[in-house]
């Protein structure tokens, strides 16, 4: 039993990494953290649920599409909302990206109203019996799909000129700027690939999971959760918080008590903020007095 | 607004300023003319939430902590003083004060996070933990708070009178809130104001003009959960049932995006924001979607173009929206 | 005349850096003491070891003959130490005279049920207050801008506001760090003059860092010269001029 709840803790936490590393991908190019994220997951779910349903297009094409609209959103948002209010304080970014949240799940409510959506069926995959254990076929497809974007993209960050260039400006914007890096174009692109990946996110929930305007704030908060116990701003620190933290669920929803499963991300937050404030993999800020 | 510093006219001056002050509550009297029951109600709605962002701003605008706690603040008074009256029987007007100061309490136990030293967006996200703690807590302790289901607030009485129309919650909420904002502002507009404020500004510095900082930020944590627990009270014998979803993240935000749109640091601002934003809501209620597009629409517009709140922009041209931290 | 402020042998150690080592010195009422030194030679370190923001690794720190060492900065500046910071601290969004409100803080007799209830003796203590405010800002030229907020002020003036702030509640010891950097020179005689009468006239016992040599030769009447958290002189203005080891360390070097 036990080693069927890591199982399913790591399907449902692979979700939960992908959140949070486009969260962080965000993070990390613009110090904004995206508090509209979780409602950009449901805005691509929504939007691969359109295409498939009222539209008839086959689920990979809708689920393209549902990438491309999102990536287009986010490069938006940051060139035509975030870019103008550079001067003002923080906040007003975090702001910013809590009014698209809004305005994403008004849109849909307004579409949808209060009923929740089943997706018809994509994946008719059998499960896999290995010993004790059952692989569903959705768990495969999430973990798969998943593992292959995250491959993908640590090829691409460690292994591409486009990923060297990317962690030079992660590391120093202002080296980047003076070796010639468009910096605002750069911001432009992270917010794309962040958003974008929110919206691998909604693509893969949405055959699975039921689907309702407000689902948007479960992964939000798990998104930082998984951010906060991985260390904030660490990319290999988002995957390994969200895996972690979907296995945290899954056990503590078994071992103790499933009404915990809704607060799982809380209590991890919580513990970590007072255990060890600077998550697995998060190093230390240095304060000067 | 140049003043002498003359001793001879300072009582003439406090007069003016005291007289402005109640200006709008005196003219507030003569607005039932004006309203049906359910326009009513919504005014009630604003009365409250002139207190939950007035309460916030304190820890959020004057202190400059991202506490955000103050979901956790409402809910508690709300059912505290829901449970006071449902279970103890208490009348309104004995059940709201510890409410309150329940409210109090738990912007005591938001105060040790901050103190320990845990900032920014680390402290925002654990005190999110908790007022999202404290739902669960309202959802499963179905003994107590009756779960999800709510809590049924009897009918609400005043010195024996009972709180049957809106009208007669108004007034009572008008004299509450009255008092709540004036005492707000008598603390911001002195030393313990000042205090917090430079702590916002530069806590070393404030250290080293003898300021105990830690005491203060405190008190800015404490009167901040008192005046929201106050609303809390309130919000409950208005609305009549305590339900667990009325103190989620989505109502948090919305207290945020009061304070903000009014402007951070401005009691006045803080009055006008509520009184804008629990417009909106109430305005689009029969049209799913509508309202919430409108709200994002409307927060954007005022990022861009309001950056620094209503306030700040009235200021320019009515100098009773700055917000002093003296008394004339 | 006994000292005002004593340190005894005051050793700050962080992990890996010495910052002071074995340091003494005393500060006297109505005295101009200058501390100068190299970049890094621990003089604000020393200033934060006196106002309690740094703790002190050994050695004591007497004030008015009270230890002082251990206690946190705000109880430090309640028993009279008052200081300024390198890097400003006045409060930005406050005004100048809000400003000097704050200096004032520990002196005004209101408290906070007298305050939340508009109580007749708490509204008093701060009329009051205000009224001292005023009359402190005016003296100094700069009560037409006791309106503004500070950091819409000029250089100049916001040093004199944070001057003004810190004296508010006319401490016996004043810990000033760098305060000419970045005046304009009629700026810095006044600056002078001010501390020479607050010295002379007032008694007030002035501790000084600041690298503008002239500064410091006019202004002070005893110099102290720290160099790698040592106290390496002392004397008179005309003995450190010719002080070899201080030669060496510092002046004269280009």
């Amino acid at each position: 039993m036990f080693s069927q709840l890591i199982l399913s803790g790591i399907a449902q936490g692979a979700i939960y990494a992908l959140v949070a590393l486009s969260m962080t991908v965000v993070y990390r190019a613009t110090t904004i953290v995206n508090f509209g994220h979780g409602d950009m997951v449901m805005a691509g779910a929504f939007i691969a649920y359109l295409f498939v349903v009222l539209l008839g297009l086959p689920f990979l094409p809708a689920a393209f599409v549902a990438v491309v609209l999102l990536f287009i959103l986010g490069v938006a948002i940051q060139r035509g909302l975030i870019e103008p209010i550079k001067a003002g304080p923080h906040i007003g970014f975090a702001m910013m990206s809590i009014a698209v949240g809004y305005v994403l799940r008004g849109i849909a409510r307004a579409g949808w109203g209060r009923e929740v959506l089943p997706m018809p069926r994509v994946f008719d995959i059998p499960p896999i019996f290995v010993g004790d254990l059952i692989l569903t076929g959705d768990s495969l497809v999430v973990i798969g799909v998943v593992a292959t974007f995250l491959t993908a993209f640590f090829v691409v960050f460690h292994r591409t000129r486009i990923g060297q260039v990317i962690q030079a400006v992660y590391q120093s914007e202002r080296g980047a700027a003076l070796i010639g890096i468009n910096v605002r174009a750069f911001h432009c692109m992270m917010w794309g690939i962040g958003v974008a990946m929110a919206a691998i996110a909604g693509v893969l929930l949405a055959p699975i999971t039921l689907l309702y305007p407000d689902l948007g704030a479960n992964f939000l908060i798990r998104g930082f959760a998984a951010m906060t116990l991985g260390g904030f701003g660490s990319l290999g620190g988002a995957i390994a918080g969200g895996i972690l933290l979907g296995v945290a669920e899954q056990l503590l929803g078994f071992y103790v008590s499933t009404k915990l499963i809704d607060i799982a991300a809380y209590l991890v937050i919580i513990s970590v903020l007072i255990l060890r404030p600077v998550g697995l993999f998060g190093k230390a800020a240095i304060v000067r007095v | 607004m140049v003043s002498d510093s003359s001793a001879r006219s300072l009582p003439v001056r406090l007069a003016a300023d005291t007289r402005l002050f109640y200006l709008l509550p005196v003219l507030a009297l003569f607005v039932p003319l004006f309203t049906n029951p359910y326009t009513q109600f919504v005014v009630n709605l604003m009365l409250v939430y002139v207190l939950v962002a007035v309460g916030f701003n304190i820890v959020i605008g004057n202190l400059g902590q991202l506490a955000f706690a103050n979901t956790a603040f409402f809910g508690i008074g709300a059912y505290a003083t829901g449970l006071l009256m449902a279970d103890a029987g208490l009348p309104f007007w004995a059940a709201l004060i510890p409410g309150g100061a329940m409210g109090a309490l738990a912007g005591f136990l938001a105060s040790v996070t901050a103190q320990r030293g845990i900032r920014i967006y680390y402290l925002a996200i654990v005190t999110l933990a908790f007022g999202e703690l404290m739902r669960w807590v309202y959802i499963h302790a179905e003994g107590i708070t009756r779960g999800t289901d709510g809590l049924p607030v009897p009918m609400p009485t005043v010195f024996g009178m009972s709180l049957d129309t809106e009208v007669k919650k108004f007034y009572v909420f008008l004299a509450i809130a009255t008092v709540v904002v004036k005492g707000t502002s008598n603390l911001l507009r002195s030393r313990i104001g000042r205090a917090i404020v430079a702590i916002k500004d530069n806590e070393l510095a404030t250290a080293s003009l003898g300021i105990p900082t830690a005491r203060y930020i405190v008190l800015a944590f404490v009167w901040s959960g008192f005046v929201v627990g106050i609303a809390g009270g309130m919000f409950a014998i208005l609305i009549g049932r305590v339900v667990p979803d009325s103190f989620g993240l989505i109502e948090l935000i919305f207290h945020f995006a009061m304070v903000m749109v009014g402007g951070f640091g401005s009691l006045s601002g803080s009055v006008l924001g509520a009184i804008v934003l629990t417009a909106v809501p109430e305005y689009f209620r029969s049209f799913p979607g509508l309202e919430e597009m409108f709200f994002g629409v409307l927060l954007v517009l005022v990022l861009m173009f309001l950056p620094k709140g209503l306030a700040s922009s009235f200021a320019r041209y009515l100098p009773m929206f700055r917000q002093r931290f003296y008394r004339k | 005349m006994a000292a005002l402020l004593e340190l005894d042998n005051v050793s700050v150690h962080f992990a890996g850096l010495k910052a002071l080592t074995g340091v003494s010195l005393q500060a006297r009422r109505g005295e101009i003491k200058a501390v100068i030194g190299p970049n890094g030679a621990g003089k604000t370190t020393l200033f934060n070891v006196i106002s309690g923001y740094v703790g002190a690794t050994s050695g004591a720190i007497t004030f008015q003959g009270q230890h002082i060492h251990g206690l946190t900065p705000h109880e430090i500046a309640a028993k009279g130490v008052r200081r300024t910071f390198q890097n400003g601290g006045l409060f930005g969004e406050m005004t100048a005279l809000e400003n000097v409100l704050a200096g004032l803080h520990s002196k005004i007799d209101s408290g906070f049920a007298g305050l939340l209830f508009g109580m007749r003796a708490a509204h008093a203590a701060e009329c009051e207050a205000l009224v001292r405010a005023r009359r402190l800002l005016d003296p100094l030229g700069i009560g037409h801008v006791a309106h503004q907020l500070a950091r819409d002020l000029s250089g100049g003036q916001q040093r004199m506001v944070e001057i003004v702030r810190t004296l508010a509640t006319d401490p016996p010891l004043l810990l000033l760090d760098e305060p000419a950097v970045g005046l304009a020179p009629p700026v810095r005689d006044r600056l002078m003059e001010i501390m020479r009468r607050l010295a002379g006239e007032e008694g007030v016992s002035i501790l000084l860092i600041e690298h503008a040599i002239d500064l410091v030769m006019k202004a002070s009447d005893v110099i102290v010269v720290l160099n790698a958290g040592q106290k390496i002189a002392e004397g008179k203005p005309e003995e450190i001029r010719r002080d070899r080891d201080v030669l060496e360390a510092y002046l004269g070097r280009g």
